[in-house]
């Protein structure tokens, strides 16, 4: 009982990291119902520009700003130079047209800093805490990382609820024809979605570098854990995305801790099955019809 | 020129679309006079709509003009009709299922918000003020309408003639110059009709409306004057009961034989 708790508990972190990455495929397909398989491109693009403003600077914080900053102007781009034009067209072509951009990313990010893993630093211990005596399977990064995506959900959720900006966001992922008519501009709107989306998946990256170390390639099968949670969730619920990231990030754990965690990727393709088989529209998704 | 006592708010002059081969409109011209009601009918197919669709900026014609306020509009972006002082409702409600009446109704005013996207995205102080002005100008629309105790429900929680006046309620929350309402009788019953008929005559002569509506009583009873088209072209106008006795309206509506 005591090892199922420890290994519960080391899932916490890199559910959070999952959590986020699904986050930022949420947002994206509630701006543009497009599923953004670039994002772990973006992420570990920015990761890379947040880790040589990490080696130019040796301060974490600035490298972190600075995958924001980035995350937010790749999402842009991509967004704007790429989707727009190809989404005119069709919606597959679109989803389509993502995976090339991850391709094209990678193959940048391999030319421009090297296909090798390379360490990202430690910002905060990751020895594992010892409280009431005991030895606890989470460390100081750990609750770093949780602390962070607990504060990038709750400012999301603010954004969403609170300001105007948000409203024409949700309006906007509900029917875009209408909110144009209502007084929404749409396109720029749907940019905002994809910025915003960059910012988390940036925040993702640079959060899971210290764990994992970043090649070009590091973050794929982040994608797929993350793409898992997303679908499990709703694919359209931020709630969804965030507790079915972190339910993800558990069962991993425990997968891995029981067996190995090679069989982790394993694990989220059954479980994506199972909630293929059982709930197709996802725990939190309402896949109501729409009238207008 | 019907309603020419009173200067037009909106004016269509000689506007032509073809889509898919069809001619659409055909030379289609109308002045909307303000702080009057205006209806526009037509069997269907006339292209009622379409012409809703041109001042609204989601159909660019062929050819012809669309002046607002005397002044020329060259290319008419929808996102930015409620600024200028337009609002459109559409055919059925175009409700957002997933928001609340009041965030339905909110949406309506939302162009209006000035404060600035890095501010909005910081959720910065004076963003929640200007969005709570924006609460206070919706519940004040629902009110209007008298439908304030539904703000916080869904669109599929509520009555189909409630959702109608949600959807009224986001047109008049960015206190526009002229509604354009694409058929508000559309799926109510008799009183609920009656009610909507009143509403419409207490918005002039503040406000201006363009009505398009399948239901000749409430259209009769409500409107200053009325357009009417058919197959794309303007077949006659005039207060209602220049139109009722028109032998060319009779003939659209009924046929030639029924004219005669």
């Amino acid at each position: 009982m005591t090892q199922l708790l420890d290994y519960v508990l080391g899932g916490i972190g890199s559910g959070a990291i999952i959590a986020l990455m699904a986050l930022a495929l949420v947002l994206t397909w509630r701006a543009t119902r497009v599923v953004n398989f670039a994002q772990v491109g973006q992420a570990m693009f920015t990761t890379f520009i947040a880790l040589s403003i990490q080696t130019l600077t040796g301060n974490w914080f600035v490298a972190l700003i600075g995958a924001i900053i980035a995350g937010a102007i790749l999402g842009v781009i991509v967004q704007y130079l790429v989707l727009r034009p190809v989404k005119r067209m069709d919606t597959s072509g679109a989803i389509i047209a993502t995976f090339g951009v991850l391709i094209a990313l990678q193959a940048a990010a391999g030319m421009i800093w090297g296909g090798d893993s390379q360490a990202f630093p430690q910002p905060f211990g990751n020895t594992a805490l010892t409280v009431f005596g005991r030895e606890w399977p989470l460390s100081a990064y750990d609750l770093v990382v949780i602390g962070f995506a607990a504060v990038m959900v709750v400012a999301l959720t603010l954004l969403f609820t609170r300001t105007s900006l948000g409203l024409a966001m949700r309006a906007t992922a509900f029917n875009p024809e209408v909110a144009r008519l209502s007084g929404v501009r749409v396109g720029r709107t749907l940019t905002i979605g994809w910025a915003l989306a960059g910012v988390v998946g940036g925040v993702a990256g640079v959060l899971v570098a210290p764990t994992s170390a970043i090649s070009p390639n590091s973050f794929d099968i982040l994608l797929v854990f993350a793409f898992t949670a997303a679908v499990i969730g709703g694919l359209d619920s931020l709630i969804g995305a965030v507790a079915l990231g972190i339910g993800t990030g558990l069962v991993l754990s425990v997968v891995s801790g029981y067996s190995d965690s090679s069989n982790a990727p394993v694990a989220a393709l059954v479980l994506l099955a199972l909630n293929l088989a059982i709930k197709p529209e996802g725990i939190f998704g309402h896949n109501k019809a729409r009238s207008v | 020129m019907p309603g020419s006592e009173t200067s037009p708010l909106v004016e269509l002059t000689d506007i032509r679309i073809k889509l898919s081969g069809l001619q659409i409109l055909d030379g289609v011209s109308i002045s909307v006079p303000q702080g009057k009601v205006t209806g526009l009918i037509g069997p269907n197919g006339a292209g009622k709509t379409t012409v809703f669709n041109v001042i609204s900026g989601f159909l660019k014609p062929d050819s012809g003009r669309v002046d607002f306020e005397g002044r020329a509009l060259k290319r008419i972006r929808a996102h930015r009709l409620t600024k200028m002082g337009i609002s459109r409702t559409l055919q059925g409600v175009g409700l957002f299922g997933s928001l609340s009446a009041l965030d339905n109704v909110m949406i309506g005013g939302s162009a209006q918000v000035r404060s600035g996207l890095l501010s909005q995205s910081l959720a910065m102080p004076w963003t929640d003020i200007e969005t709570e002005r924006l609460r206070v100008r919706a519940l004040a629309a629902l009110a209007e309408l008298g439908i304030e105790d539904q703000a916080a429900r869904l669109p599929s929680e509520l009555p189909y003639p409630i959702q109608k006046k949600v959807a009224l309620a986001r047109a008049l929350v960015s206190d526009p110059k002229v509604l354009l309402l694409d058929e508000p009788a559309g799926g109510i019953g008799a009183p609920d009709m009656a009610e909507l008929g009143r509403l419409i005559r207490s918005w002039v002569p503040e406000r201006t409306v363009l009505l398009v509506e399948h239901h000749m009583e409430l259209v009769m009873s409500v409107c200053d004057l009325i357009w009417v088209l058919d197959a794309g072209k303007v077949i006659a106008s005039g207060t209602p009961d220049e139109v009722r006795n028109n032998p060319a309206v009779l003939a659209a509506y009924l046929g030639e034989e029924g004219a005669a």
